[in-house]
């Protein structure tokens, strides 16, 4: 049995609508292309993606639209190169909304490349304010660079580092921990059958995981808030390595209500049982919010 | 951080080059690392960048380029609003042909016609959007300054 066959196995009677959930795998990730309002109003933007074809609804969030042409949709040129928008998926805006960041205060992106994010956060704080943009690698780092670029933002530092080394001399008030993840919300299925975007390598990601969300919390500030997302379903990438920090430290789930269909977080899974302050997690199943699946917790330092 | 006297001169610079008011920018620290220089919005408290994974900070602002000053396309796509001289209207089959072949001439006339200061680095628009920096030379001569990828991507600007 392959992972993705285990994967369906351990959740057919937890996913909501599980059939609904295997359709959707057959149907291709829908595009979204968020606008940079730090460069151009809204209505102006929709305007201009009208002007290069692009045909589109408006979604929950007003900066962001969902593409409606057919595969391939044109390419907005001129939007794109001028940093008027940003690819961006429906659940990737999700965090920023969450955190709720505001002008002027210091936050942390702990994993932050390719940079949906921290640009999404910049523009929330209209530029202002401190954001440090951390990741490991270089690679990444220079995909990041060229989207603060794009998108004009000054207000932002980079940093180079593993996210569960990373140091600062002072906290944060508010820290978005998107971890590495094995990537099942963007699992999609192909003529044949095939899942695409599956993940190679062996990694242990639920350890990396732990260690990035005890190291974000540790640099907020008291009654600071974090964010901890991914794009996968798995209990142990998601409620579990919530459950840890719970134990681990003076840690406090809290509620939050998207505007988008979500379920809570799992509290019971193949005999474990997690601490029931991870019930106040956010699950997102692609077929629900017409987009990546994703996990996304709250969490207030005490 | 750039001395005092070296911020006054790049400010200098795009008051008399483009007309942007230095005060516009005193919300932002400008920093120099090597030929270039990038502006990083003043924050409240002070920031002690950790140097062991420091990589950049702000956003890239200016080069010194062969002796002259250039302000990055980045910059001018988010500031250039502030500006109100030597800004160069082109068509978007202008745009094209610019960007296909690196420069056009556009004649004295057409250049005289837009106030346009030779030589030196100009704002390239079209319509109400701001592209980025050119630079004339000869009186007449328009160097395409956009980074590659982009100029690559506004050759068929006319056919879109």
């Amino acid at each position: 049995m392959d992972k993705f066959s285990l994967f369906l196995a351990d959740y057919k009677g937890l996913i909501p609508d599980f059939n609904g959930y295997l359709q959707g795998l057959k149907r291709p990730l829908p595009l979204y292309y968020r606008i940079n309002t730090l460069k151009i109003g809204t209505e102006e933007a929709k305007s201009l993606l009208r002007s290069e074809g692009i045909w589109f609804e408006e979604t929950c969030f007003e900066e962001l639209v969902l593409v409606k042409n057919h595969d391939p949709p044109p390419s907005p040129v001129l939007s794109y190169h001028l940093g008027y928008i940003y690819p961006q998926a429906l659940s990737s805006c999700l965090p920023v909304k969450a955190l709720d960041p505001k002008p002027h205060e210091r936050l942390l992106d702990l994993c932050a490349a390719p940079g949906g994010k921290a640009t999404h956060l910049a523009q929330t704080m209209k530029d202002m304010g401190l954001i440090v943009a951390n990741d490991r690698k270089l690679g990444r780092i220079t995909a990041l660079m060229a989207n603060i670029k794009r998108m004009g933002i000054t207000n932002t530092v980079v940093t180079q580092a593993r996210g569960e080394h990373f140091t600062w001399g002072h906290k944060f008030d508010k820290v978005i921990v998107d971890a590495p993840c094995s990537g099942i919300g963007r699992y999609r299925m192909d003529e044949t059958g095939h899942i695409r975007h599956m993940k190679p390598g062996k990694t242990d990601l639920p350890a990396i995981q732990k260690g990035l969300i005890t190291k974000g919390f540790d640099l907020l500030r008291s009654g600071g808030i974090m964010v901890y997302s991914t794009c996968t379903l798995n209990v142990e990438e998601n409620e579990e390595v919530v459950h840890y920090l719970l134990q681990k430290r003076r840690a406090k789930l809290t509620p939050w209500d998207p505007p988008v269909p979500w379920s809570p977080g799992i509290t019971r899974f193949k005999e474990k049982e997690y601490d029931k302050g991870v019930g106040l997690a956010r699950r997102f199943y692609p077929h629900k919010i017409h987009s990546v699946g994703f996990f996304l917790a709250r969490v207030v330092k005490a | 951080m750039l001395r005092p006297e070296d911020r006054l001169g790049l400010l200098a610079f795009l008051k008399d080059r483009f007309g942007m008011a230095p005060s516009s920018f005193e919300a932002y620290h400008i920093y120099a690392f090597k030929r270039q220089a990038f502006l990083f919005r003043r924050q409240p408290g002070k920031i002690d960048f950790p140097k062991s994974s420091f990589v950049r900070c702000g956003l890239p602002f200016m080069r010194l380029v062969a002796g002259y000053l250039k302000p990055t396309t980045v910059f001018l796509q988010r500031f250039g609003h502030l500006a109100w001289k030597n800004i160069l209207h082109l068509d978007k089959a202008q745009i094209g042909r610019l960007c296909l072949e690196g420069e056009i001439d556009l004649g004295l006339e057409s250049i005289d016609a837009q106030e346009i200061e030779t030589p030196g680095y100009i704002i390239i628009k079209t319509g109400e959007y701001i592209l980025g920096a050119g630079l004339i030379l000869d009186n007449s001569r328009i160097l395409c300054r956009f980074p590659k990828a982009m100029r690559q991507a506004l050759v068929h600007i006319n056919d879109l």
